[in-house]
């Protein structure tokens, strides 16, 4: 067991440094945001009633699902540098490789969060409702931190190189945000539109952080358990993928 | 005592091992040459665990090879370094993966660094090194923990003289200590270097095996006469001193040149994988 943790602290620290020499990314997906709700306050105030909770959370959920790119950047380079195949040669099982390799990315999502929600209440001026509230967000953060993590692991599992990782993280980001309402409040959604909103996890995370804000306990739980059951039905994937690694495929 | 008995491993329709046995006893490096496609780096995936043969066996110390993953140091073929990464976090890590820490951690770090000449770009990011000093990096990975097994799978691709020298000094110096080491590659001159014994793959299968004095014995030499105004003579045979004075009864002209040269381990690997 200690030197399950040992090798796992090992291969956290060494994908902490490895993060953190190369901040850009995460410090875009900090500052745009931050901008954006900033300059669409006013709009959201006048345009949607309780528009200062959506602009801070559905920016929030944008943005940390833009960062799915982070977190499928960081396994994918692991194929480019043939560094995945080394690392299954060694000691550490493959659990113990990709806790010791997503934990510090998870650490960025929350960080990113946890930043993005306190500006949100701070500058933006976002009410949680009651102490509860910030108890549930902090819940909401983990969860869909989780969540994330194992789809952009599961994502750089299955794509073919960096151009399509950053693709299908874009593209897909923005879209399935979009439809969960994280931009336009869905209840102003065309009805077909509204229909459709529940098949994005970011209509899920928007709520739950939503039901969080107002101190909603049974709401914020049971979307968070969806969120879950698509974040380990995604880790499960990524994993299977993962613990065979990707064979002799010379794509990147 | 490395023992891999009857490996055969399929890729759709290739057939990349195909009854591929080997043994490797401790202190022993056993070169493992052969074409592209003979089934080498396969062999050494098999080893890693990287690749489940379809069929036969590998133990290492009498153990399936699964419960020996940890004795086992690798230098894959392609470079698998970080580049963002110092050559010195490259050796903690692997370092602290294989379960060494503190002073054990240091002392083999010290190690593998003086070996492979590592000090003067210790701290360097591995993507600003040259191809060489990151071959020297990667082997130093393999090296310091100490296995019983190396695996090096053509370690010095492209890598530079004193690359060459160090990695290969290293090598002769664990194999002195026991390590077993399989050593693939297509430099033959450096399994000379190594003294190591051979095995010749060729289509998944190994089809030579021995020391190179056995593998050599019975090829023939090159005889070669050069004299003044006429064409160099060369001639293949197994008995180059009866040669060479049959040559020189026979020849009228000033000789410019008369050289023997012996079989080699090249020579070898052309009869024999064709």
């Amino acid at each position: 067991m200690i030197d399950s943790m040992s090798r796992i602290a090992a291969l956290a620290r060494h994908n902490t440094v490895l993060r953190l020499r190369d901040p850009g990314q995460f410090l875009s997906y900090l500052v745009m945001p931050m901008v954006l709700m900033l300059a669409l306050k006013p709009l959201f105030e006048r345009a949607v009633t309780g528009g200062t909770t959506h602009i801070a959370t559905g920016t929030l959920v944008i943005f940390s699902a833009l960062a799915l790119s982070i977190v499928g950047n960081s396994t994918l380079a692991e194929r480019s540098w043939h560094t995945w195949d080394r690392l299954r040669c060694t000691r550490a099982s493959i659990p113990e490789l990709l806790v010791g390799k997503t934990l510090p990315a998870y650490g960025l999502l929350l960080l990113q969060q946890s930043i993005l929600l306190a500006y949100g209440v701070t500058i933006i001026g976002a009410h949680p409702h009651d102490g509860r509230a910030y108890g549930l967000l902090l819940l909401g953060i983990l969860v869909w931190g989780a969540a994330l993590l194992a789809i952009g692991t599961a994502l750089a599992a299955v794509v073919r190189s960096h151009g399509e990782l950053s693709a299908a993280c874009d593209v897909g980001a923005l879209t399935l945000t979009t439809l969960g309402g994280a931009f336009i409040p869905v209840t102003m959604f065309p009805s077909w539109l509204q229909t459709l909103a529940p098949a994005s996890p970011g209509y899920w995370s928007l709520s739950m952080l939503q039901h969080a804000m107002r101190g909603d306990t049974s709401g914020t739980l049971w979307r968070a358990a969806v969120l879950l059951g698509v974040g380990a039905i995604a880790a499960a994937f990524a994993y299977r993928r993962l613990a065979t690694g990707w064979g002799r495929s010379t794509t990147l | 005592m490395l023992h891999a008995d009857g490996l055969t491993k399929r890729y759709g329709a290739v057939l990349a091992l195909n009854g591929f046995n080997l043994d490797v006893a401790p202190g022993e490096i056993t070169g493992l040459v052969g074409h592209n496609g003979a089934g080498k780096s396969t062999f050494v995936d098999v080893l890693c665990g990287l690749v489940r043969p379809d069929s036969g066996t590998v133990t290492f110390n009498g153990r399936p090879l699964a419960a020996a993953r940890g004795d086992i140091g690798v230098a894959p073929q392609h470079i698998a370094l970080y580049p963002g990464a110092t050559a010195g976090e490259h050796l903690r890590l692997y370092g602290r993966l294989a379960g060494l820490r503190g002073r054990a951690l240091t002392t083999a770090t010290d190690e593998v660094i003086d070996a492979l000449l590592l000090t003067d770009f210790l701290d360097r990011r591995v993507g600003l090194l040259s191809g060489g000093q990151q071959r020297r990096v990667q082997a130093a990975t393999a090296l310091l923990p100490h296995p019983p097994l190396l695996l090096m799978d053509e370690p010095t691709a492209g890598a530079d003289p004193q690359t060459r020298e160090s990695l290969l000094a290293a090598l002769r110096h664990r194999a002195a200590g026991g390590t077993a080491i399989v050593y693939a590659t297509h430099y033959l001159p450096e399994l000379a270097d190594l003294q190591a014994t051979v095995a010749v793959a060729r289509h998944g299968r190994i089809i030579a095996r021995g020391t190179t004095t056995q593998l050599l014995d019975g090829l023939p030499s090159e005889v070669l006469l050069r004299t003044a105004g006429t064409d160099d003579l060369r001639v293949h045979t197994t008995d180059p001193a009866r040669t060479l004075t049959t040559l020189l009864q026979n020849t009228s002209g000033p000789i410019v040149e008369i050289d023997i040269r012996k079989p080699s381990l090249d020579d070898l690997y052309r009869s024999l994988a064709g």
